[in-house]
């Protein structure tokens, strides 16, 4: 297929793939209590445990949370580099456009909202899981359509960035008033949201998440074509036959769907969604979505799961923010790309 | 019978507000036509407009029984190719795959090329002389090769109308002239109807075989020839600082 142009990118992801599994591997082995790796194998094949907690660290603890780091690094990846895409903005990605604040201000007035109403919710915890997923998604469809409302007034691609980042500043302002008035109980649980947490997910919400991220990645690389038209920019795109009116609505509602639902469960990860983009280009070296998607996911999965490993290093007794650990990771490459690259700021 | 293409009570402008109004044109397909006005005077608009990048307020364009302004964006990309003064694009992409996008239209829905989007890239960039540049990355090309690439994906969108809002601003001499040839080398050679607005009249009076003149909200269908002898353009660029030459088909600084 002349997709795969060279033996360099064939490669590649075969690496990426490997490097997925090892990753994957090692963050099902790495943890507090050490579990005999072939131990890890008989209870994640055949759930059969040599002692009974060992099943339970596996299954209920390290194994969902390998999994949501792979669901995590993959959606953010592919949402961040839709956003570039579409806002023609190297720097867009979910974090940095206040679309997960988008999603937190969701989770914010459903975990803490109703008692600002002066309605008890004692009955609502992080625990209901398709309310926070709901309430998310809309937040971040929400600030994401607010952005593309403006985006056709304004054609200059900082004044969206820093629009995004009013928004996102906005957002946290009403996030700290509905957090003032709120109780403790609800106020911790949503400052623990906050810092981002791939552990805190339970396997129920995984059976919600996995076919959500599935579907989502799978009409990403659906829209790939069109993504593809948009490089040219919008009325090359609208001249080569792109609806973009409904094209549009598709891509944020995949990104919504995509980030509202990450965001729901692990709380917002910042800098996978702007930095994997941009890896995958420079290994690609390609600015070909249909190998983008794929180059993309498989990167954000890698760096998720090293950030997830880097978290729980040993010697520590509590695992680490993961949302600290990507900023950490994530920043230095940004700054980088810009000192690099200088066209980063220049593309219009 | 020959083709033909169709402005009948077209009204053009932004918001509603109409710059060109009840523009009524009729020309034969297979030709050059230019579009002449100074800046502000809506060639862009109208050029936008009949490429279906804009709304129109009223009125239709025909080409043949077509009526292109009520076509979807996907069969209009059949029919009309444009080259636009933007050359915005993300990341990097190398010309080959620039040129490729202008199959979008007839391929897939992954995009995948088939032996006959091949031969049309490949005839694109014969035509257009790009054959070195291909594995080049498009933003680092100069502004005349980024135009002769924009050119060849028009082309390789195979459309019978080509639409070209000011193909040689920012080129130099050599490159203005090499980009009038090639067009007019389309318009002989591959039977394309092309509308290019342009700033540079005294090569197009040359080049085109009608002009569509715009002037305060009139637009007016002329052949070169008219436009020379009935002194047309002194009633557009009516100002003391130039003047044109009739033998010479020059503009002439005045003293």
């Amino acid at each position: 297929m002349k997709l795969l142009k060279s033996n360099k990118l064939a490669y590649s992801i075969l690496f990426l793939t490997i490097s997925t599994i090892l990753f994957f591997s090692l963050d099902l082995f790495l943890g507090s209590v050490h579990i005999p790796f072939k131990n890890i194998l008989s209870i994640v094949l055949n759930n059969t445990p040599e002692k009974e907690s060992w099943g339970i660290i596996i299954l209920e603890s390290r194994l969902p949370k390998a999994i949501a780091a792979l669901l995590c690094g993959g959606a953010l990846s592919v949402c961040g580099l839709q956003m570039q895409t579409l806002f023609r903005n190297p720097l867009a990605g979910p974090y940095i456009l206040g679309i997960s604040s988008g999603a937190g201000l969701g989770v914010a007035i459903f975990i803490m909202g109703l008692s600002f109403l002066g309605i008890s919710n004692s009955g609502i915890s992080l625990s209901t899981d398709s309310g926070l997923i709901i309430s998310s998604t809309l937040g971040s469809f929400a600030v994401l359509g607010m952005l593309l409302s403006i985006i056709n007034k304004l054609k200059d691609i900082m004044t969206v960035l820093i629009l995004g980042i009013m928004i996102g500043s906005a957002i946290t302002a009403i996030i700290g008033i509905i957090q003032y008035f709120s109780y403790d109980i609800q106020l911790k649980s949503f400052i623990i949201w906050t810092m981002g947490d791939l552990s805190s997910i339970t396997n129920s919400q995984l059976i919600l998440l996995t076919p959500i991220v599935i579907i989502g990645l799978f009409f990403s690389f659906v829209a790939s074509k069109n993504l593809n038209a948009y490089l040219l920019g919008e009325e090359y795109a609208k001249s080569l036959g792109v609806n973009i009116k409904t094209s549009r609505i598709i891509i944020i509602l995949i990104t919504s769907i995509l980030t509202g639902g990450i965001t729901a469960y692990c709380g917002p990860i910042g800098f996978v969604g702007i930095v994997i983009p941009h890896m995958a280009r420079m290994l690609s070296n390609s600015s070909d979505h249909r190998i983008l998607i794929p180059l993309s996911i498989l990167l954000g999965m890698n760096v998720l799961l090293i950030a997830d490993i880097v978290s729980q290093l040993p010697g520590l007794e509590q695992s680490l923010p993961i949302n600290s650990i990507t900023s950490l990771i994530g920043i230095p490459f940004i700054i980088w790309i810009i000192l690099k690259n200088k066209k980063i700021t220049s593309l219009n | 019978m020959s083709k033909k293409i169709n402005i009948s009570s077209l009204s053009v402008g932004h918001d509603n507000k109409p710059i060109l109004e009840n523009i009524n044109l009729v020309a034969e397909a297979n030709r050059m036509i230019g579009v002449f006005g100074r800046n502000g005077q809506g060639k862009s608009t109208l050029l936008k407009t009949i490429s279906g990048l804009l709304p129109s307020i009223s009125g239709k364009f025909w080409y043949e029984d077509i009526d292109i302004l009520s076509l979807s964006e996907k069969e209009r990309s059949k029919l009309i190719s444009i080259v636009s003064t933007t050359h915005a694009v993300i990341g990097g992409i190398n010309v080959k795959d620039f040129i490729a996008y202008g199959r979008y239209p007839y391929t897939n829905w992954l995009g995948i090329n088939k032996e006959k989007d091949y031969q049309e890239i490949h005839l694109a960039i014969e035509l257009c002389h790009l054959s070195d540049l291909v594995n080049r990355n498009y933003e680092e090309l100069s502004d005349g090769e980024k135009q002769k690439v924009n050119i060849a994906r028009a082309i390789t969108q195979n459309t019978p109308l080509i639409i070209l809002d000011e193909p040689t601003v920012h080129l130099d001499l050599i490159n203005k002239i090499e980009v009038f040839k090639l067009l007019k080398g389309l318009v002989n050679d591959c039977s394309k109807t092309i509308i290019l607005s342009t700033h540079q009249i005294e090569y197009a009076l040359q080049i085109c075989d009608e002009i569509w003149l715009i002037n305060d909200g009139k637009i007016e269908a002329l052949t070169p020839t008219e436009i020379i002898n009935n002194n047309k353009l002194k009633e557009i660029f009516n100002n003391d600082l130039i003047s044109f030459n009739k033998a010479s088909n020059t503009f002439k600084l005045n003293k």
